[in-house]
């Protein structure tokens, strides 16, 4: 355990390397991930100037929940980048020389990429999730500061989990393109919202099927103590474990019938 | 036990049963039809401790297929295999400290990072010590000859640098098991000399060699034992010379001319069963010959005493055509039969 934790960071920190050989990409992309959050918030913001609130959620309560999406996001983004370039290993044979190098082949796929502009949703969802706190008028116990910490820590592997499961979709779809996987996150992406909104279909997907809504709903919920059952927010680090569960699981079965490419 | 043991290996590939153009592609979303081949069908092969084998065949033969079920990228549709004991694709891990595999084709290096960092996080991989890593890139930088390209970026090295690096990738942790894909591919004859220098050595120091390529100088510089291929199934196996002298015997020498000849049957009856052959408009010929009737020495000077010679080089036959001629039956089998073509 501990090797594979050292030798991820020695692959992420090679890919820091590389990937500062081209400075320009990296603020670009920056630029990009702060638009791309920003605009989400203008337009929350318009909404919430006619409507001030939506089924018992104030701005600031959303504002949270969005925050926290550009955190956990930020972090699988930083750390984990590895998992979108799956499509492209898999169906183009770069997985042999993984599979011959005596590390997990999959902490080696999540190595293999450093997204810069994870920092840019870092740094807006930080500033946004400290100011949403501050509206939001929340008394700072012991308790809640330990759930904040539990939940901050576990809702990016949620993530990471489902990136993975939905990317190892490449060893059965054989385009080197992540088109199938981007649909299951563009579905992740009506957790920006509180989910009680949603019909009960949208919503059993979103909490069971694929719990896209533990990287930032459940949390929100169980941080403001808001909802009908804010302790479901607890189980964050069950649906974190059961995600990347899932994706190691989807990741070995899709290695046995790795056909690598040319010959 | 033999260092690689394979039983009765295969693997089938399912591959989508198209017709022609767009409606092809259309037609097979509603009405799915696959056909199965197997591209390694029912191998079997042992391999001792410092025996370097050469594992060739024409191109779809399955040769990488077999590298790839041997190296534990792939996991076979049935049969066996054991390397050094471990089924390669259950304990990749363990297989991996085992072996060191180059695809020709491919680099195992890290493409924005020198080649000196690539080395360091492999180290790292296979947990080296710094004393054994030290001993171990000292010996390879210098038998590669690689020490000023250390510091380059793999995406700015040239093919043959890259190779070499790539092999010191792959030996650096100085695996009993090497596996090389085509590792001569497309580079220039100094490069290739080197590389086979380097490759006898490692098979004089005990490592167990599988080569696979197209290239009958790197096998027989390096290998003792020959594998053929077709089809998935193995057609030969067994020692080198034998092959050659049997399948691969005839020669053929190139001159170009500085004149233009009035005949070439003057050579023709000096060189009794080779082929004259005339080459681009009369200003080169081609000489096929039998190096158990003739020495090229002896060809030479039969041309030169008949034409002017500007400039000459000897072909060798490729395993391809040691392969065809083997299916083809036309298998020169004495001095006296007539050369193939």
């Amino acid at each position: 355990m501990r090797r594979n934790i050292w030798l991820y960071r020695r692959c992420l920190g090679a890919q820091l390397r590389a990937t500062l050989e081209y400075e320009g990409d990296f603020w670009i992309m920056s630029v990009a991930a702060l638009l791309t959050q920003g605009m989400g918030i203008v337009f929350l913001w318009a909404i919430f100037r006619t409507i001030p609130q939506i089924n018992g959620w104030r701005f600031w309560d959303v504002v949270l929940i969005y925050s926290l999406v550009a955190l956990t996001e930020g972090i699988a983004v930083l750390l984990a980048q590895g998992a979108w370039s799956m499509a492209v290993t898999v169906n183009l044979g770069g997985l042999d020389t993984v599979l011959v190098r005596p590390f997990s082949p999959l902490l080696q796929v999540l190595s293999s990429q450093i997204g810069m502009n994870g920092l840019g949703n870092l740094a807006l969802g930080g500033s946004l999730f400290v100011a949403a706190l501050r509206h939001a008028g929340t008394s700072w116990t012991p308790a809640r500061i330990a759930t904040a910490a539990l939940v901050l820590a576990c809702a990016p592997l949620v993530k990471i989990g489902l990136n993975v499961l939905t990317n190892c979709s490449a060893f059965w779809l054989k385009t080197p393109w992540s088109m199938f996987p981007f649909a299951f996150h563009t579905l992740g992406e009506l957790a920006r919202y509180p989910i009680s909104i949603y019909g009960v279909v949208v919503r059993v997907i979103l909490s069971v099927v694929l719990p896209y809504a533990f990287m930032s709903y459940f949390p929100a919920t169980a941080v403001l103590s808001l909802g009908s059952a804010p302790w479901l927010g607890l189980l964050t680090p069950v649906a974190a474990a059961w995600c990347l569960v899932l994706g190691r699981w989807a990741f070995r079965r899709g290695l046995l019938r790795y056909e690598s490419a040319g010959n | 036990m033999a260092r690689i043991e394979a039983d009765d290996l295969r693997k089938v590939f399912r591959r989508p049963d198209k017709g022609p153009g767009l409606a092809g592609s259309l037609r097979h979303l509603v009405d799915r039809r696959y056909t199965e081949k197997a591209a390694v069908d029912g191998i079997s092969l042992r391999v001792e401790a410092g025996e370097a084998v050469a594992y060739v065949g024409p191109n779809g033969a399955g040769k990488s297929t077999t590298v790839k079920l041997l190296t534990g990228i792939l996991v076979p549709t049935s049969g066996e295999v054991r390397v050094n004991g471990i089924v390669p694709h259950r304990h990749r891990i363990e297989n991996a400290r085992n072996i060191g595999v180059v695809f020709g084709q491919r680099t195992s290096l890290w493409w924005d990072l020198p080649v000196r960092d690539s080395l360091e996080l492999l180290r790292d991989m296979h947990g080296l010590g710094a004393a054994e890593y030290r001993t171990n890139l000292d010996r390879l930088v210098e038998m590669l000859g690689i020490g000023d390209i250390l510091s380059s970026t793999a995406r700015r090295l040239s093919l043959g640098q890259r190779m070499r690096a790539d092999l010191a990738a792959a030996l650096l942790h100085d695996p009993p098991i090497v596996y090389l894909d085509e590792p001569t591919i497309g580079l220039d004859i100094e490069v290739k000399d080197r590389l086979r220098a380097f490759l006898r050595q490692v098979v004089a120091d005990g490592t167990t060699l599988l080569l696979t390529t197209h290239d009958l100088g790197d096998i027989e510089d390096v290998c003792s034992r020959l594998v053929i291929i077709d089809r998935g199934r193995i057609v030969h196996d067994g020692g080198l010379r034998q092959v050659i002298e049997t399948y691969a015997r005839e020669r053929v020498m190139h001159a170009d001319l500085a004149t233009r000849p009035a005949s070439l049957a003057g050579i023709a009856t000096r060189l009794a069963g080779a082929t004259v052959t005339e080459e681009r408009d009369g200003l080169a010929l081609a000489v096929a010959f039998d190096p158990l009737a003739h020495t090229a020495g002896d060809v030479l000077t039969a041309i030169q005493s008949e034409v002017d010679v500007v400039d000459l080089r000897i072909e060798e036959p490729a395993i391809e055509d040691v392969v065809r001629r083997m299916y083809a039956g036309q298998l020169a089998t004495g001095p006296d039969a007539p050369p193939a073509s």
